[in-house]
């Protein structure tokens, strides 16, 4: 295929030269080309090779419907399946051609083009089943993903993108020739209003065809010029270029992709796209419409183009593609086609169209005529053929005589379809137009107007009456614009979907989807298998489901299918259009919701001390908590927990508890509202006391866990777990408001307002007395559960006696400004006592010891406080709390319920494994009855061996048996079932 | 993304609210006796229809406000919202103008795209 350029073009620059790179070798285009129009001046048509058969492909169209022509950018993280025909060159872009090796000539995978006999709908459905169930993963699937598909994943993508939200009155889609029309009469109006439009200039048909000959007695382009300008200058009217609508959601909900760097190279560290999120009242579709092609013996073949496809490179790339392309028609559209290379110079090999010599325009038919264009009427194309590029096609004439003709181009129209697939991704409902042969909008489901031939309005004739009719409901003047045609024609179709193939071959193939190698061999085979309904049909054959989603194909797909199965289109129905209307990366969809901005961190007062000191941290919830920390780089975590937790035991330790919940509920009747909310009676509390309380839902079961202080009857302080403070501050609000808006209370979380740190150990006392000398620690001054109000170098404290592991212990709440201050100054004064930081995973091992348990951990959400063995913890005498009648439902109250255990191995040497079950067998056989399992399991230096806690059947009355626990190794061990508490279980410890 | 028209800030994006069920539910008073199936099908059922529904929802990200509303749960649309404490709007003033978008297709799952 021989291009030419033709000079004179007001997009191109021609006197602007930019190098690039395809598959290695260096050409040079013009700022202004896409990287197809570009490859066409280069009279480069083979660009890549096909999803199964490896067949060459060459550029189809000249837009975003583009099946064919998709590269890998080299030049931008090896970005894949960019459509060719959209993308601008930049200098120095690399490119590469996708789904061949070793080389795009030469492409060894084209074997499977011999083979394709075999390669029909369902091949490896049908095919790639045994023998064994692993054959797939490990086999098939990795050597067929080889084979076939498309370009290569991008290698460490580091696009930016960021995301603007916008709310409008009115979203007009589509800045063509309606679009600018109606965007016109909103000039200088009340409505708040967006214009998308995908290009780089707005203008659609009045730059990519010669379709309109003048606009209000104006040159078609110097109307444009005026338009815009009045449209930009209007205050009301914002414009988005570059920017493609890909979804239309629920709600006049709108989201659009803009790209930033539109011929040239994305710059590293900078935002290079927008996804627009649109909120609008009403939505205006002006995206106007698509030309579908026509299936034929080797209709896939480079060379073969749409027409309107190589009229717009004409128009807008200033780009013949060919000089003489033979155009194939069966209607009325490629008119300016024949019109635009007559004007150029440039005459049609032939002019071939299906529709009898009546039906043909008249100013048409004058035209060829005039110019001695071969004309061939009643005629179809039998096949193209040639090698890597089409070299010859077969003419059936009117009397059935078949005709060569040498040619380097064809030039397809199989008739023009609305681009409905915004309408119905909106939920708009769609009907079938006999004589345009087409779907076109019908119902909105939303506030949503079709103008142009988005509505499927092929004519010009009723533009004004149409935009006036359509924009009555608002308040904008009325149009009334002259338009003058160079081809003065009414649309005009006959049915064609398919022309057979001269001869008979198993090889023979007319593409029906060029993206994912769909024949219409493939749809009559599906039809015989008996898929027959359309979505069947279109998943068992993948036709259309490629990621240009059948843009040029489906619609004809649907003919074919109505001939075969002798219904009409409208019964067969179309498959939903799906969003988005063409792909987004998931990085703009991520915006910077991505790497450390993903999900917030969130961090303790403390948290750079731990840095410093070696903390290795757990993510709970949101927060960064040190797991363990590590005195050297070759300390193991083991180690390290046995470290920590045998020095909490002998000396002391301290926490960073800073991330527990706490929530400070004040008020009225907070004492009514505590006593509802939790299950522990609050009532006969003494000021100044504390208490370890359980919280339910209103199943009966345990939510989360927590310390009250009382501070009076209209004042507590409530910590949570770190994990299940919202959750715990909603539940409040949520009561406080709908069940009881009589009471007189408030809350309001107060987590990150105060430090927490929790000191533990026999020498905890002495290290206390030391950091704050004017508090007395004595028991009898501060007895156990106990908090007071300090000030410490006049920073206000409150002190809670009370501990988590066991040791006699404090937990200190300091307002999280001052905190590091006190932090540092514990670690000074705690050093000569032994005093170290401890993680989390020495906290459970030592509260493990102790048998207290971990929401969430030791509970699942279907576990009691009579389950737990924590029935003192029920405010029998109280009325109600949150699911008090739940606890005596006949589930609650079942003998056989599993329950708090604890689990040490009867061989002392012998491991236990968290998440294991308990049974009662040695060996196992199937079915193994399930006692239940184990929750939290640890080595324990003090105990000197394993222990755990489990939730088991009945499990409180198995105590001082013996049972098995379950072995990742699929064995078991022998285990003794003892009560939860390991360690001081009198509490003589805690309260000394 | 719905638009909720929270009762107290306006509407607001879908995002910033979170839905909490079937509204009017009234938990039984624990003060008297409750029967097993009183108090089950408090906790554990809750109606689950196609087309209006009375909903509660809490504007999460905002002013932490719980409130009504009706929704036709065919359409998403969300007819009206109202405080805690108004009364509960009669559904017959509410009417579905637009057939179900998910509405029984009579051929083919993707046939409600095609107006019959």
């Amino acid at each position: 295929m021989k291009s030419i350029n033709l000079k004179k073009n007001q997009f191109i620059q021609f006197h602007q030269k930019i190098s690039f790179k395809f598959d290695g070798v260096k050409y040079f285009g013009y700022k202004g080309d896409t990287i197809a129009s570009a490859l066409l001046r280069n009279n480069i048509n083979l660009v890549g090779r096909s999803f199964k058969y490896h067949r060459p492909r060459g550029i189809y169209t000249c837009g975003i419907e583009e099946p064919n022509a998709l590269v890998q950018i080299i030049s931008e993280y090896s970005e894949p399946n960019t459509r060719a025909t959209i993308k601008k060159i930049y200098e120095g872009m690399e490119i590469e051609s996708q789904n061949r090796w070793p080389s795009l000539e030469n492409d060894f995978g084209s074997i499977n083009n011999l083979f394709s006999p075999i390669f029909t709908a369902g091949f490896y459905y049908k095919t790639f089943m045994g023998p064994h169930k692993k054959f797939w993963k490990n086999l098939y699937e990795p050597l067929i993903r080889r084979a076939a598909g498309l370009g290569k994943p991008p290698k460490d993508f580091k696009g930016i993108s960021n995301h603007i939200h916008h709310n409008v009155d009115i979203t007009i889609i589509g800045g063509g020739l309606n679009g600018l029309l109606a965007a016109k009469s909103f000039i200088n109006s009340n409505y708040d209003v967006l214009l998308i439009d995908f290009e780089e200039q707005l203008g659609g048909i009045i730059n990519n065809s010669n379709k309109l000959s003048s606009i209000d007695n104006k040159e078609p382009k110097d109307w444009l010029k005026e338009t815009i300008q009045e449209i930009e200058d209007s205050k009301n009217i914002k414009i988005l270029k570059n920017t493609l609508v890909t979804t239309y959601n629920y709600i006049n909900h709108l989201i659009a992709i803009e790209d930033r760097f539109v011929g040239s190279k994305p710059i590293e560290g900078k935002v290079n796209s927008t996804l627009h999120k649109i909120r609008t009242g009403h939505t205006i579709l002006c995206n106007g419409h698509i030309e579908r092609f026509l299936s034929f013996q080797n209709n896939d073949l480079p060379g073969i183009m749409l027409s309107s496809s190589f009229e717009k490179y004409m128009c807008r790339y200033g780009l013949a593609p060919s000089k003489e392309p033979v155009i194939f028609s069966n209607n009325s559209n490629s008119n300016s086609l024949v019109y635009g290379l007559i004007k150029a110079g440039l005459k049609p090999k032939a002019y071939i169209d299906s529709r009898s010599g009546e039906e043909i325009e008249p100013n048409l038919f004058d035209l060829i005529r005039k110019n001695d264009v071969p004309l061939y009427t009643n005629s179809q194309i039998k096949g193209a053929f040639g090698n890597k590029k089409i070299e010859k096609i077969l003419v059936e004439d009117s009397s059935g005589a078949l005709n060569e003709i040498k040619c380097d181009c064809l030039c397809l129209s199989g008739g023009i379809n609305p681009d409905v697939h915004l309408f119905t991704q909106s939920k708009g409902l769609l009907d079938w137009d006999e004589k345009d042969l087409t779907y076109k909008p019908s119902k909105p489901f939303q506030p949503t107007i079709t103008l142009g031939s988005a509505s499927g309005q092929f004519n010009f004739d009723n533009l004004n009456s149409d935009i006036n009719e359509k924009l009555k409901t608002f308040k904008v003047k009325k149009l009334d614009v002259k338009l003058e045609l160079n081809t003065n024609t009414k649309y005009n179709i006959e049915k064609l979907w398919e022309v057979s193939p001269q001869k008979k071959s198993l090889w023979a193939k007319s593409f029906i989807d060029l993206q994912n190698d769909v024949t219409t061999k493939d749809i009559r085979q599906a039809i015989t298998e008996g898929f027959d309904r359309i979505e069947h049909l279109k998943r068992y054959t993948t036709n259309s489901m490629g990621t240009d989603q059948g843009k040029i194909s489906s619609i004809n797909a649907l003919g074919i299918v109505s001939d075969l199965l002798d219904k009409k289109v409208n019964e067969v129905g179309t498959t939903i259009y799906r969003p988005p209307y063409a792909p987004l990366s998931f990085s703009a969809i991520a915006g910077r919701n991505c790497y450390e901005f993903y999900d917030p961190e969130r961090k303790s007062p403390i948290h750079s001390w731990h840095i410093k000191n070696g903390a290795i941290f757990e993510d709970v919830g949101q927060w960064k908590r040190p797991w363990y920390f590590q005195i050297n780089k070759d300390e193991s975590m083991h180690d390290a927990v046995q470290r920590e937790s045998k020095n909490v035991r002998e000396n002391a330790g301290i926490l960073d508890g800073s991330t527990l919940g706490k929530i400070e509920i004040k008020g009225e009747d907070a004492l009514e509202f505590m006593n509802l909310i939790y299950t522990n009676s609050f009532t006969k509390m003494k000021q100044g006391s504390a208490r370890y309380a359980l919280m339910l839902g209103e199943d009966g079961m345990v939510k989360d866990d927590g310390i009250i202080c009382k501070i009076s009857d209209q004042h507590f302080i409530a910590t949570t777990t770190t994990g299940g403070a919202a959750t715990v501050l909603g539940c409040m609000e949520e009561y406080a408001q709908t069940e009881w808006p009589n009471l007189k209370v408030f809350m309001n979380s107060i987590t990150e307002q105060y430090a927490t740190f929790n000191i533990s150990g026999p020498k905890t006392r002495e290290i206390m007395k030391k950091a704050f000398p004017n508090i007395n620690f004595s028991n009898e001054e501060f007895p156990f559960m106990t908090f007071q109000f300090h000030e410490f170098n006049g920073i206000p404290i409150r002190i809670l006696r009370a501990s988590f592991t066991g040791e006699l212990g404090y937990e200190i709440y300091i307002p999280s400004n001052s905190a590091p201050k006190i932090w540092d100054n514990i670690q000074s004064v705690g050093k000569e006592f032994g005093l170290a930081p401890y993680g989390t995973e020495a906290m459970h091992l030592l509260r493990a010891e102790k048998g207290y348990i971990i929401v969430g951990q030791d509970t699942d959400g279907s576990i009691t406080p009579i389950d737990l063995g924590l029935s003192w913890m029920i405010g029998k005498s109280k009325k109600d709390f949150l699911g008090k009648r739940s606890l005596a439902r006949p589930d609650t109250i079942r003998e056989d319920r599993k329950q708090l255990v604890g689990i040490i191995p009867s061989n002392k040497a012998d491991k236990l494994e968290e998440g294991q079950h308990i049974i009662l067998d040695k060996e196992i056989k199937s079915p193994v009855p399930m006692l239940g399992h184990i929750t939290s399991c640890y080595y324990s230096s003090t105990l000197g061996h394993d222990f755990a806690l489990a939730i088991i059947k009945n499990g409180r009355s198995m105590i001082g048996t013996k049972a098995y626990a379950s072995t990742s190794s699929m064995g078991t061990t022998g285990v003794d079932i003892v009560k939860p508490v390991f360690y001081d279980e009198n509490n003589k410890r805690l309260v000394s | 993304m719905l638009i909720i028209n929270c009762p107290y800030c306006g509407p607001r994006d879908q995002s910033e609210f979170s839905n909490g069920g079937e509204a009017h539910v009234k938990r039984p008073d624990g003060s008297k006796e409750i029967g097993d199936r009183e108090w089950g099908e408090y906790v554990f059922i809750r109606a689950n229809p196609k087309g209006l529904f009375y909903e509660r929802w809490v504007h999460t990200h905002g002013c932490r406000k719980w409130f009504n509303c009706v929704r036709d749960t065919s359409t998403d649309e969300i007819l009206v919202t109202y405080k805690l404490d108004e009364k509960k709007p009669n559904l017959n003033n509410f009417k579905s103008v637009v057939k179900t978008p998910s509405g029984e297709p009579e051929v083919g799952s993707g046939n409600f795209t095609v107006e019959k």
